[in-house]
């Protein structure tokens, strides 16, 4: 029978140090209110270190759904959700969060069995919202506030568009200024927000402490990930979606340095020694679109499979403190903008473009894979156009297949095996040419 | 049929395990086709594609053993013990469709489970691809949902959608919806003729957009089960404005494209023992040397 011997992806030892910041912040999160700390609830963006200055706890809606789902305990809270009338078609995230939310405000209904990580969430005290690139955020947090019957306070930092208007292009130009002094604004106005929140004057020192923190996270990572322009890589996307929780809600967590480093030091090793990502490395693949959570162990050992190594990724390589050396610690707010602003969700199509061609050429890329998330499509929009301009432009070949960020229900495994065989089979024709 | 000692000296067989059908071709060692099967019975039906492999080595009269490689293709390609490797609808369509077409330079494979547009280099290589989205709009499955809510058969429902002068629109291309979208026109009193009219031109605009990610180069050739629906394909014509080329058999190119991989391994393998035997041969010793006992050592240490 034609069956491929199962080769599995060599994924990084250090990414488990990972494992016991999350378990940490989580101990605290589901504690804070027993030791008097006000919870906020944030979507969106990293602005942990915002709330962290202030001693007050924050829960990242994407990162609660994708822990749940992570744990295999998404289908309770979003069923919930979906009862109470959020369409399925909607925000996966907001569905998973909004289903425990409800889980915390309505108690659980006798009908469902949620496992524990879905109804530990604390109710909120306040919501900042702060989303790039997606209309949805804003209506999410508009609906928790109403779960918790309209008496939520909540900030909203409005992040526009980098279009590319008169000549700005990526980090530079008129647009990209003014958008940032825009943002910084916002953010003076969100201490302020945090004050009384927390009844207390803010703490500069510890935030820019904080922020000087994230900043050295930051660059560990793209130094680290660039040491994946290697050939073989000794790492790959699939460990860098796993070292999201640093940069993501995670950011300036006490330990987050240490995990970097670690992770850095065994990249580096393992090009010393000659170790890759994948036991045979034959093409080298972009993973365009966001992460798929509960198929992302699948996903590593099905390309290791095919002898593909997915070394780049808009998700993992184009956000996340991916531009740390913008950020001055002593004067944080400028940098916090330009990273918000610039990052994969919020950039025009045309800057999009040539960030992606750019991480094609450094990282050598044969094919593209792009993930549409059926629930995120802000995040699909541009697929089929920058699958036929860098087809055009550059000659990389491309396929697409449909799934979801925390909802397994859009996958139909066939269908992604096909898709991905095909485009192996067309890169093993275009190398054999 | 075709003897076992002409010469074409060996067979090899591509069988297409389809959501809806199963597919065999068996060519022999000149790559001419000597038999071929299509056999319906339901969804990735492993029956339907045993009787198909079964009917191919009967119309060829030869067995299985006859057989020196087979490679299988279609959604259930990795279910087919026979086979020596498997390989993708993609490879295997433009593969197929080059070998009957040599100048062709875009296939549009309706299937189905689903559709899909593959550029074809002249080597019959896979330049590019896109295929539908994960559900069932715009495939062999819509169609026969349709046909079925309209309580015509589907190997009628092409030749009947000619007569039709009507625009009649159907909007969606979820199956499910279309379905209800149908039975509202039925009710409404639009005739049948004209509901499968608007069906084609739905799927050819669907059709369009994916070739349109591709990019349509001529000539154009349409493979699968959906070519031969002849309302399908006059609307796709209108609606691309080409000509397309539909061959004798377009539910066989995945299978003959599987076969013809099948002779390149085939092909390969035989090289490669060749060349090994050579290899042997020269560092075998002379005859006279035969019966040394330095070989019967060997022998002996073997047996």
């Amino acid at each position: 029978m034609a069956v491929q011997e199962a080769k599995r992806a060599n994924r990084l030892k250090s990414g488990k140090l990972v494992n016991k910041l999350v378990n940490e912040y989580w101990e605290d999160l589901i504690n804070a209110k027993k030791t008097g700390k006000k919870v906020i609830y944030t979507t969106g963006l990293p602005i942990g270190p915002f709330m962290a200055a202030q001693d007050l706890a924050w829960i990242h809606g994407e990162g609660y759904g994708a822990r749940v789902a992570a744990r295999h305990e998404e289908k309770e809270p979003q069923t919930f959700a979906e009862n109470r009338g959020f369409n399925r078609e909607l925000c996966s995230y907001a569905r998973t969060q909004m289903g425990c939310a409800m889980f915390a405000e309505f108690g659980v209904p006798d009908d469902l069995m949620p496992g524990p990580i879905a109804t530990e969430i604390p109710a909120p005290d306040a919501i900042v919202t702060c989303y790039p690139g997606c209309s949805t955020g804003p209506q999410w947090d508009w609906a928790i506030e109403r779960v918790f019957g309209k008496k939520i306070p909540w900030f909203n930092v409005v992040i526009p568009y980098h279009m590319g208007r008169n000549g700005s292009t990526y980090m530079k130009g008129e647009e990209f200024e003014e958008n940032v002094k825009y943002v910084e604004r916002q953010f003076e106005d969100l201490i302020k927000f945090l004050e009384v929140i927390s009844g207390k004057p803010y703490n500069w020192d510890k935030f820019q402490e904080l922020m000087g923190v994230t900043k050295k996270v930051g660059q560990l990572r793209m130094e680290a990930m660039e040491l994946c322009k290697a050939k073989p890589a000794p790492a790959s996307f699939f460990d860098w979606s796993i070292q999201i929780a640093p940069v993501n809600y995670l950011t300036a967590w006490p330990g987050t340095i240490e995990a970097m480093e670690a992770v850095k030091a065994e990249v580096q090793e393992r090009l010393d020694n000659g170790v890759s990502a994948v036991p045979t490395e034959k093409y080298r693949i972009f993973w365009e679109g966001i992460m798929n959570w509960n198929k992302l162990g699948w996903m590593a050992d099905k390309f290791a499979s095919y002898d593909a190594t997915v070394v780049a990724g808009r998700y993992t390589h184009m956000a996340f403190w991916h531009e740390p050396d913008s950020i001055d610690p002593e004067h944080p707010l400028r940098g916090i903008a330009i990273n918000h602003l610039e990052c994969q969700l919020n950039l025009g199509y045309p800057i999009t473009e040539e960030r992606m061609m750019t991480l094609s050429k450094e990282y050598s890329i044969d094919g593209i894979v792009f993930h549409g998330a059926r629930t995120c499509r802000s995040f699909s929009r541009s697929h089929f156009l920058l699958a036929e301009n860098l087809n055009k432009k550059m000659g990389i070949q491309s396929t697409s297949f449909e799934g979801d960020m925390v909802d397994d229900s859009f996958y139909k495994e066939e269908l992604v095996n096909t898709r991905i065989e095909a485009l192996i089979e067309s890169l093993e024709a275009q190398k054999s040419r | 049929m075709t003897s076992k000692t002409d010469g074409s000296s060996f067979f090899t067989m591509g069988v297409d395990s389809g959501s809806l059908t199963g597919k065999a071709v068996i060519i022999d060692g000149n790559k001419q086709i000597v038999s071929h099967s299509v056999k319906q019975l339901g969804f990735v039906s492993q029956k339907a594609v045993t009787m198909a492999i079964d009917e191919a080595l009967d119309k060829a009269g030869l067995g299985l053993d006859d057989i020196a490689f087979t490679v299988s293709t279609g959604y259930g390609r990795k279910r087919l013990e026979i086979a020596g490797k498997n390989l993708t609808e993609i490879s295997c369509h433009a593969k197929g469709a080059n070998y009957l077409y040599p100048e062709v330079k875009t296939v549009i494979d309706i299937g189905g489970q689903d559709s899909k547009v593959i550029a074809v280099d002249p080597s019959g290589n896979v330049k590019n691809f896109a295929m539908n989205d994960k559900c069932a709009a715009g495939t062999g499955q819509f169609l026969e949902v349709l046909a079925r809510a309209l309580d015509v058969e589907l190997t009628e429902i092409g030749e009947l959608s000619m007569q039709s002068d009507a625009d009649i629109k159907i909007s969606s291309m979820c199956t499910t919806f279309a379905e209800s979208e149908v039975i509202s026109l039925v009710a409404e009193g639009h005739s049948t003729i004209d509901i499968l009219s608007g069906m084609h031109k739905a799927i050819s605009g669907r059709m369009k957009g994916l070739v349109g990610r591709v990019g349509m180069q001529k000539p154009v050739m349409m493979t699968g089960g959906g070519a031969k629906n002849i309302g399908l394909v006059h609307a796709l014509e209108k609606s691309l404005g080409v000509s397309i080329f539909i061959p004798s058999e377009p539910q066989i190119v995945g299978a003959l494209g599987a076969a013809l991989f099948a002779n390149d391994f085939a092909t390969g393998i035989r090289k490669k023992v060749e060349e090994e035997q050579d290899l042997d041969k020269s560092r075998a010793p002379a005859k006279d040397c035969a019966s040394c006992s330095i070989q019967n050592y060997q022998l002996n240490k073997t047996t």
